[in-house]
């Protein structure tokens, strides 16, 4: 039951089998999270587009994220003890589609973080690998009303730290070292003129990070090495549209994350994991599938966190180049000889 | 039907995820125990600041078949008959070894104070004033050689007047009301120690007067602890009123003393004006050819406290005499070769290293390294079974030497004025922060190794642990990059050194 402007685009496509721009957009989004995983916002899957079955695709990706001043508090403050903290992220990401209306994201972002020169602390930096992560994403409804589509969609994430990378070393530390359950509600209308929103809630369920050290101070002694990591509401708001015959689509987006709890960072003091996060941030995105090299995508976008408690006021910029393909192609081309 | 089984199993997962919410320790978790030693002769050791234990004159208690007293004992018993649950848990945490919790008191307060002021917006940095503690910034800044004099201070103190309370307790012999009365049960393990004057309301009102002065803005804070606390030792079963008075009248005593010796220590000089800290640089230079420099950004015109060697010792007449030997040259093999070691552990950081520094980091915002020491010495007397009485002298006898090895760090860092590996060594970098002060000796060597070499003497069973411990706590900084070979291994010497002295001292204090 497509809609009329997904089947004019199918129709137009060269490839009946697959569509590479639905595809890598949710790919792009998942990756989003990777990136300011430090931010705490994890939008993980978090589009309405759902892959055809059968296919799966890669993502590669580089973001580039820096801030020179940090909320205290709500206290915006410069700090050149630390000076710009750059955090760069390479990540491999894969989806595959396990059925029509279910689909499977894996990703391990490697990260690399340093303050730029110069700067009064001499901080050794960190990098290595953050979190693996995996999400399913399930589509319950799509039904055509008005003039155009609703989707609604559910995910549930996963993620824990792949590597023993320290939690509580910010803010150089990789992430907040802790695993973490999502669960997050989509729901999106699209136009059959191109222009779509999507509205999503989540709660992202954070465990334990385990420090180095057996005592902190959290609004009062902690007697221990186990950091609370605090559990946060996650919001997001997206206006888009597609343009050149859906093959190039542009998006605004409005994100929140909102900790439930935690404590902020105390004065000229180094944050921790057990900090209560919060932020609101604008972004904007483009993606563009390549008409004339079959399943090959580009995205790029730009980020900014307008508003926070206790987080870094972070700019982000990141690339990527998504490929898609047929993972059955093969064998049912096989069944379809015999 | 796939959304359905897609959301319970999410809604499952969430619902695990929290049954595996975790009680984290606030306190060192103990009840209240059986003491090992009632140390009847307690009240004949020697104190450390009181002329005697017989120095605050307590008059004998009423009798125990007096009006008086029998009117003190329907009071206590009226109130336990009315006892509401804050109060039953406020009893529970304060157990029958208050030592161990005012400790951990001024261990909250000392991390919580542990922050260094930032600069102003024109780059320049104000600092802390007691006259002024509301700040900003707010005072103290509770850095490790604050932390270490605060906990001397409060050790010295409670041991002293837990000495004098000691000393009544056995003279007049007055049991505790669960003694003379069958209808009252006691909350806690009942021993034989009388309860005339309560070494409780010492405990709460000397640790209430001490860590106000040294932490101002928590007075409404330490006021509300001691009234619970005091509150806790009526409806425990264990005091009357007239015992509390009595032990709140030692406390306000012994206090007074100590806290007269604190306002005279010279560590209100500690803090040295820029003209001076420029002096004592100008001249570590002519001795020796280096001098050691804040690189912060904007840079800090002065180091921390560089008069805080100056300060009075408690067992060393003359800081001078147990100053360490001079740090290599800058230009000798000994310094190449620890460059070399230096880089080597920056260029190949190994989980264990990494882990070895954090554990022991003890920096801005935590109990620092002095801190640390009591948190062990806290454990250690509950694992013993030390009474109050005991417990005290542990942590005065440690803390007294904690704080002499900080005093002798100090001079030692302001006289040598050595620089930190990142003023010598072209784009160094280090995993910890290397802090506002010259590099030779190591302050957590030398407070580790002094605070170790008095719990080995005391707990003599731990003594090859806590050695080994303090000598971890040395090599951490230089596997954190910020501090030389030397500057552990000197500074170990020198921390076990200074301990002496004042183990010498215990010895000779009757306890043994």
């Amino acid at each position: 039951m497509e809609n009329n402007s997904r089947t004019s685009f199918w129709q137009k496509s060269s490839c009946m089998d697959f569509n590479p721009k639905w595809f890598f957009l949710q790919l792009t989004l998942t990756a989003l999270s990777f990136f300011t995983h430090y931010d705490l916002l994890s939008q993980t899957p978090t589009d309405a587009l759902m892959m055809p079955s059968r296919n799966a695709c890669v993502l590669l990706s580089y973001d580039m994220g820096q801030f020179d001043r940090y909320w205290e508090g709500d206290y915006l403050r410069g700090n050149e003890t630390i000076a710009t903290v750059h955090r760069n992220t390479f990540l491999p990401m894969a989806a595959i589609s396990i059925l029509g209306d279910l689909n499977l994201y894996i990703g391990l972002p490697y990260v690399k973080t340093e303050s730029s020169e110069p700067n009064g602390g001499r901080f050794e930096g960190a990098n290595g690998f953050q979190d693996f992560m995996a999400a399913l994403k399930y589509r319950a409804l799509e039904k055509q009303l008005g003039k155009g589509t609703l989707s609604l969609l559910s995910t549930v994430g996963f993620s824990t730290p792949a590597t023993n990378y320290l939690s509580d070393y910010m803010p150089y530390s990789l992430g907040f070292g802790a695993p973490e359950f999502s669960l997050r509600g989509i729901a999106q209308y699209d136009w059959n003129n191109g222009f779509y929103v999507r509205g999503m809630g989540g709660y992202l369920w954070r465990g334990y990070t385990e420090a180095e050290r057996d005592y902190y101070y959290n609004n009062g002694s902690y007697y221990s090495s186990t950091m609370d990591v605090p559990s946060a509401w996650n919001y997001e708001g997206i206006l888009g549209k597609w343009f050149l015959n859906y093959s190039l689509r542009a998006e605004l987006s409005y994100s929140a994350i909102k900790s439930t709890s935690g404590d902020d960072v105390r004065d000229y003091n180094a944050a921790q994991p057990t900090n209560k996060v919060q932020f609101e941030r604008i972004g904007a995105f483009l993606q563009y599938y390549i008409p004339s090299i079959k399943g090959l995508g580009l995205v790029a976008y730009h980020s900014r966190v307008v508003n926070g408690r206790n987080t870094g006021k972070m700019a982000n910029t990141g690339f990527g180049l998504t490929y898609q393909f047929n993972y059955l192609k093969d064998k049912k081309e096989i069944e379809d000889e015999n | 039907m796939k959304t359905k089984y897609i959301i319970f199993g999410a809604i499952m997962v969430l619902i695990l995820a929290n049954s595996c919410e975790k009680d984290i320790p606030r306190y060192t978790e103990f009840k209240s125990y059986a003491y090992a030693n009632n140390d009847e002769s307690g009240g004949n050791w020697v104190p450390v600041l009181l002329d005697g234990a017989t120095a605050v004159d307590i008059a004998p208690p009423e009798t125990t078949t007096s009006t008086a007293y029998l009117t003190e004992i329907a009071d206590i018993k009226s109130k336990m008959d009315n006892i509401n649950d804050n109060q039953r848990k406020s009893i529970e945490y304060w157990t029958n070894n208050a030592v161990v919790r005012w400790n951990e008191i001024a261990l909250e307060l000392i991390a919580k104070y542990n922050l260094i002021p930032g600069p102003n917006d024109d780059d320049t940095y104000t600092l802390p004033n007691p006259n002024t503690p509301d700040g900003p910034p707010g005072f103290p800044f509770s850095h490790p050689p604050y932390a270490s004099r605060a906990l001397a201070y409060l050790s010295v103190a409670q041991f002293d007047g837990l000495i004098s309370a000691w000393h009544y307790k056995y003279q007049y012999n007055r049991p505790a009301p669960y003694q003379n009365d069958a209808s009252i049960s006691y909350a806690y393990e009942p021993n034989d120690i009388p309860s005339y004057p309560s070494d409780g309301a010492v405990l709460a009102r000397v640790s209430k007067n001490i860590l106000s002065t040294m932490f101002p803005l928590e007075v409404a804070y330490l006021e509300r602890m001691e009234k619970e606390h005091l509150e806790s030792l009526l409806l425990s079963g264990g005091n009357v009123q007239s015992d509390i008075d009595a032990g709140v009248f030692i406390a306000n005593s012994v206090s007074e003393i100590a806290l007269e010796r604190a306002a005279n220590d010279g560590m209100k000089n500690a803090q040295a004006p820029k003209a001076v800290s420029d002096s004592i640089k100008a001249a570590a230079f002519e001795r020796f050819g280096w001098q050691w420099e804040n690189l912060e950004l904007p840079v800090r015109p002065v180091g921390l406290t560089p008069l805080f060697g100056k300060v009075k010792m408690w067992s060393i007449d003359d800081v001078e005499s147990v100053r360490p030997i001079p740090p290599p040259s800058l230009d000798s093999q000994e310094y190449r070769d620890d460059v070399e070691i230096l880089k080597n552990y920056a260029d190949n950081m190994t989980e264990e290293r990494r882990a070895i520094a954090n554990f022991w980091q003890d920096g801005l915002g935590t109990y620092t390294p002095p801190g640390h020491w009591n948190r062990f010495a806290n454990e250690f007397i509950v694992e013993s079974k030390m009474n109050p009485l005991r417990s005290a002298r542990t942590m005065a006898y440690m803390n007294m030497a904690i704080m002499d090895a900080g005093i002798s760090c100090w001079d030692a860092k302001y006289y040598y004025h050595y620089p930190r590996p990142i003023q010598t060594i072209p784009g160094f970098r280090t995993i910890a922060g290397t802090p506002n002060f010259p590099s030779y000796t190591s302050g957590h060597s030398v407070f580790s190794a002094a605070a170790s070499e008095v719990l080995a003497y005391i707990f003599p069973e731990k003594a090859q642990i806590v050695r080994a411990w303090a000598e971890e706590a040395a090599i951490s900084r230089v596997y954190g990059g910020i501090h030389w070979t030397f500057d552990a291994t000197v500074g170990t010497d020198q921390g076990r050194n200074v301990a002496q002295f004042t183990i010498d001292v215990a010895k000779l204090d009757g306890a043994d």
